[in-house]
């Protein structure tokens, strides 16, 4: 049982494996605004997001609901896996401008 | 200025803990607290290198490379962290309860330099990271001297919060006796190492190397990371209110060389009395 937990943890650990058939989605920041800012996303399912920044200065994508931070440098791009998630309603922001950039990943089947 | 003064208060809260705790060690053990101006030093000097080389340290290793230095820092501090426990587990079960400072040349604490090296590397590589982010948010508003003079001030008034909690709470152990002070210290690094230890596989987690599950409890309706408390957990000891199974086997093997270090110090203590 533990060996098989073992295995299972190591599959889990091998990005070829695990990337090759995930959907990818775009958010992009202009204005220190989030586009779009309400991603819909399949629930249950793993996901990648590519984030642009489009401003010239830095933004920190981040959200307690899906457990991420990553600062993005301005005319940058970033790529951040969440997922699978139950459906349902996981509000980001920009720790950088937290009263504009503001958005929601809205996870349904 | 309030969101300047929340995000570097809450990148320094964790530092500034830190700095206390070792330094009210340093204190409880008589040693010189020189090393924290070299702790300082390395946290301000690596921290800029990392502000620095943001664009290219994120675009390494296929656009995983914040993360990877991110997991890299975390677990160096760790690692420190565990030596410092290794080297005071004793002194928990040998030192009187009434005795309130422990002279340098006291047996126990023969390998001191050993702990000044782990305490610089921990504070240092603690700043590093959190400071870097200072750097590169502060760094933002260059080109506006107006919102530049705001986020300076927000920045001041943040750091001095966070320096005076810091001092608050120095004096605050630096009073009790030495045993005691030793004990809480040990929850304090238990506590930390399991939370960095999440915050790896976090990092992990971010760029798809360990797959995320459904969590395993959600404690968000108790304390929420929202709130005050919930933030000042999540600054201080990693808290999360919805870990994954993943992250709370990393919390345990973090975790658990300390527990052994303690059991083992135990038993010897044991053995020895009989």
């Amino acid at each position: 049982m533990i060996f098989r937990k073992f295995i299972l943890i190591l599959l889990c650990m091998s990005p070829a494996i695990s990337a090759a058939t995930v959907p990818e989605f775009t958010i992009e920041i202009h204005d220190h605004l989030f586009f779009p800012s309400t991603l819909v996303v399949p629930a249950d399912t793993k996901v990648k997001l590519i984030i642009i920044n489009k401003d010239p200065t830095p933004e920190e994508f981040e959200s307690y609901e899906l457990n991420r931070e990553k600062v993005i440098m301005g005319g940058a791009r970033a790529v951040i896996f969440i997922g699978p998630l139950k459906s349902g309603d996981y509000p980001f922001f920009g720790e950088f401008n937290p009263k504009t950039a503001q958005g929601v990943i809205r996870a349904q089947h | 200025m309030v969101d300047a003064i929340l995000l570097i208060l809450r990148e320094v809260l964790e530092a500034a803990l830190i700095i206390t705790m070792l330094l009210v060690m340093s204190r409880k053990l008589s040693i010189a607290f020189n090393w924290i101006v070299i702790a300082l030093a390395l946290g301000m000097l690596s921290s800029w290198l990392l502000a620095c080389y943001a664009y290219a340290i994120a675009d390494a290793f296929d656009g995983t490379g914040q993360e990877w230095i991110n997991a890299l820092l975390y677990f160096s501090v760790i690692l420190s962290f565990i030596v410092i426990a290794s080297i005071i587990a004793p002194l928990l079960f040998n030192t009187p309860s009434h005795v309130q400072y422990l002279p340098l040349t006291n047996e126990s604490i023969k390998p001191y330099r050993k702990l000044i090296f782990c305490a610089v590397f921990a504070v240092g590589l603690s700043l590093a990271r959190e400071v870097a982010e200072i750097w590169i948010y502060v760094g933002g508003f260059l080109h506006d001297p107006n919102l530049l003079q705001s986020a300076l001030i927000g920045g001041a008034i943040g750091v001095g919060i966070g320096t005076s909690l810091g001092v608050i709470t120095y004096y605050l152990l630096v009073f009790i006796s030495a045993r005691a002070f030793l004990n809480i210290l040990f929850v304090f690094l238990v506590l930390l190492c399991g939370g960095l230890s999440m915050q790896i596989a976090r990092q992990l987690l971010q760029i798809g190397i360990l797959d995320s599950a459904t969590p395993l409890w959600d404690t968000s309706s108790i304390i929420n990371e929202h709130s005050w408390l919930g933030e000042l957990l999540y600054a201080l000891i990693g808290y999360d209110s919805s870990p994954n199974a993943i992250q709370v086997i990393f919390y345990w093997v973090a975790v658990m060389p300390l527990l052994l270090i303690l059991l083992w110090n135990g038993y010897r203590r044991n053995r020895t009395s009989i």
